[in-house]
């Protein structure tokens, strides 16, 4: 009778085993191993020795806080575009999808078919000078001849944004489609109703300001986007923004937005491949670098260093989101 | 002129491209949209055929070189790039690795793309054992000059017994002799030579004879350079008079000044491995770095009708690099390694191979037995460069510990890293 006992209070922790070795094995020992490799000192050839230089973490930041920030700038960037595609189309497909709910949600994974590399190769011919996109905009002289969008910062971060777009989409879809329809007709009922002009004047305000942010980043001056950005916000804003939106749909949504930010920020904040096939010199991400260094400079030392700075700057970031958007809402408040 | 030639899509896979992390998925997608595999009317076909019949009565040579004791039993483990070596129409065997088995009895265990880049490869496969004192798992890996050079400043290569492999020693290109980093010529044993050059769009750009296109602003971010630093600085040094057979540290920068300054300028639209192939067929790059092998056998089969791609090597001079056959320190089948680069560098052997890589053939007499096989590929100068071409091309220098890291940090600093 006391072993059975016993052997039901530690059940959880023996399903917890596999996971944990897991982790511990395959993050937690590589981490730390990579933390050892970043207090090195020596080279290739005479070897390498643990001295605990410190000193390499405050250099490799004052070399290299270029790459980091332009890293969290394109991730962010790509991680608030994705949200913007992602989230009418969840809403969409949540609400709207009805019996084709399955096959739309298909779509969205479908990319991932295919291998990331070959969707970002595949982007280069879309983009290419005179290709799909640029083609008939330069044909009939919307464009002047020699504008590109490859080995641009705006093709590394609509790259980005495409590639990670599934992992923002379904964490969104799986928020929204729990939401219960009465709760939102409750709200109806309440006066929360449509709220169509406010609405149309909401989308214009967050289209514009994105527009506006995109536009100096990639350098397009502040207004050349605003206006298409924040004709899309009208559209969408109309169809989507009420009050019942503001204050059942999207609180209900908040689990679905933390993950899905975060599954699409973190891995976009470590890309390296976009950059590479897609940017520039001037566009390069710390991805490249600490490719750059580890393989081409064999420097395992600084690259290690930068991979540890990544992470903490990641899980720092992580740590003041979490608590900005609140751990409550994630746990229990969509039940 | 390459009418006649097999095209056939894993030309393309031997090169590095995003320094690893991608040969498959490129190889697979240019293979998808490529040139479909044609039937090798003339050399791919034939020559398995032709090695059959070799086979059966062992060559002359082979017993010519049995002066000494070489191998003829046990295992050859061999580390390969993909779609480096002959291969039958279905992709089931390698005809030259089965003759070499029937006539040695040595069984080889031949491995089609354990080498992916050279980066990869060393940390993957040969830092960890070497480092201990431990034998590879490899008798035999194919890498290039430059790791070539840094293995052998680390002391991780065997020294061929050239007593073993009278072929090498007399088919051997005299280009490729004693090079900087191998100058008793006993520890690197070309496998497949390359040349960096100007690659370019003729209806675009006109023809292109010079390196000075590459600095100047009338291509302004439609040109592209190579992450290869010892390509895209050795093409610079060539254009200021310089040699990089022994480039000192002064030309050295001299040569990166001019590529810096080109980056910043924004003249350069891409730094690019394998990947400037697709911008210059989608039209945003009409004059690129580029390898030989890649215009003729990936470029032009697809060519628009408005595109014309071709490759020159600059007057200047152009770059020459060489993938290399060595043997790790201590590998447990030295001496069957040494048998199959011997019979490698048997005209006959090497032009089989040949006529399906398409790469620089760096075996003497192959393109004699290549001329009555098919002519058309004997005479292309991107596989077999007449004399004049030989004598502009050159090759980086071995680098030390220290310029080799100095060197490519300050590189890829350049480069925007």
């Amino acid at each position: 009778m006391r072993r059975a006992l016993h052997l039901r209070a530690a059940a959880p922790y023996l399903l917890l085993l596999p996971g944990l070795l897991w982790l511990v094995i395959f993050y937690v020992y590589p981490a730390f191993q990579m933390f050892l490799t970043s207090l090195w000192t020596g080279n290739l050839d005479t070897g390498y020795q643990q001295t605990w230089n410190w000193g390499i973490y405050q250099e490799a930041i004052s070399e290299y806080w270029p790459w980091l920030a332009r890293s969290i700038v394109y991730g962010g960037l790509a991680t608030v575009l994705a949200f913007a595609l992602g989230f009418p189309l969840a809403y969409a497909i949540a609400f709207r999808g009805g019996q084709y709910k399955n096959v739309l949600l298909f779509l969205v994974i479908a990319p991932f078919f295919t291998s990331f590399l070959l969707r970002t190769i595949s982007w280069k011919i879309i983009l290419a000078d005179s290709g799909l996109v640029l083609g008939p905009l330069k044909e009939i002289g919307i464009l002047p001849e020699e504008f590109r969008l490859l080995a641009t910062p705006a093709a590394v971060v609509a790259g980005i944004t495409y590639n990670f777009l599934p992992f923002m989409t379904l964490p969104l879809y799986v928020a929204l489609e729990k939401i219960d329809k009465r709760l939102i007709e409750a709200a109806e009922d309440l006066y929360a109703g449509p709220w169509r002009p406010q609405g149309t004047l909401a989308g214009v305000a967050i289209g514009g300001v994105l527009g506006l942010v995109v536009g100096l980043v990639m350098d397009y001056g502040p207004f050349a986007l605003s206006i298409p950005f924040g004709l899309a916000g009208a559209a969408i804003g109309t169809w989507l923004i009420s009050q019942a939106f503001i204050r059942v749909t999207l609180p209900l949504a908040l689990p679905g937005i933390f993950a899905g930010s975060l599954l699409t920020f973190i891995p976009a904040v470590g890309d390296f491949v976009n950059a590479e096939l897609l940017g520039n010199p001037q566009s390069l991400m710390i991805g490249n670098v600490i490719q750059a260094r580890y393989l081409q400079v064999t420097d395992y030392p600084t690259a290690s260093a930068l991979s540890f700075i990544l992470m903490l700057a990641i899980l720092i970031g992580l740590f003041i989101y979490a608590r900005i958007i609140g751990t409550e809402e994630l746990t229990g408040a969509s039940i | 002129m390459t009418e006649g030639r097999p095209q056939l899509p894993v030309d393309i896979t031997r090169r590095r491209f995003l320094q690893g992390t991608a040969l498959a998925g490129t190889a697979a997608f240019l293979a998808a949209c490529g040139t479909p595999p044609q039937t090798g009317g003339g050399s791919a076909s034939s020559s398995a055929a032709a090695s059959e019949s070799a086979g059966a009565g062992a060559s002359a040579s082979a017993s010519a070189s049995a002066g000494a004791t070489p191998a003829s039993s046990g295992t050859l483990r061999f580390a390969n790039w993909i779609g480096y070596i002959d291969v039958t129409e279905d992709g089931s065997s390698f005809p030259t690795i089965e003759k070499f088995q029937t006539e040695t009895g040595i069984k080889v265990e031949y491995s089609d793309g354990a080498v992916d880049a050279n980066e990869t490869f060393f940390t993957s496969d040969l830092q960890a054992p070497l480092q201990a004192g431990q034998p590879t798992e490899w008798d035999l890996a194919v890498l290039t000059d430059w790791m070539v050079a840094r293995l052998v400043r680390l002391k991780w290569l065997e020294t061929i017994d050239t007593s073993l492999t009278p072929n090498f020693v007399a088919n051997l290109a005299d280009n490729l002799k004693a090079r900087s980093f191998d100058p008793d010529t006993n520890l690197a044993a070309p496998w497949q030579s390359g040349m960096t050059g100007i690659g370019f769009d003729k209806n675009k750009t006109g023809d292109q004879t010079s390196l000075d296109v590459f600095f100047d602003t009338k291509f302004k971010g439609k040109l592209t350079y190579l992450s290869e630093m010892r390509d895209t600085v050795g093409l610079a040094a060539i254009r200021q008079g310089n040699k990089p057979e022994e480039l000192t540290q002064e030309q050295f920068d001299a040569a990166l000044a001019d590529v810096q300054k080109a980056v910043k300028d924004g003249i350069v639209r891409q730094v690019t491995g394998n990947s400037y192939v697709e911008d210059m067929a989608g039209g945003g790059v009409v004059l690129a770095m580029a390898w030989s092998g890649d215009v003729l056998t990936l470029l032009v089969p697809d060519q628009k009708p408005d595109q014309d791609f071709q490759w020159e090597l600059p007057k200047e001079g152009g770059m020459l690099w060489t993938d290399n056959m060595v043997i790790p320190k201590g590998a447990t089948n030295k001496a069957q390694a040494e048998r199959w680069i011997d019979f490698y560098y048997e005209p006959q052997n090497a032009a089989t191979i040949e006529a399906y890589v398409n790469y620089v053939c760096p075996v003497k007499g192959a393109k004699e037995v290549m001329l009555e096989s098919d002519a058309d590929l004997a005479n292309n100068p991107l596989i077999f460069p007449p004399d004049d071409w030989t004598s502009r091309l050159h090759i980086f220098r071995g680098t030390t510990a220290d310029e080799d890291k100095s060197w490519s940090e300050a590189f890829t600093k350049a480069m925007g890293l």
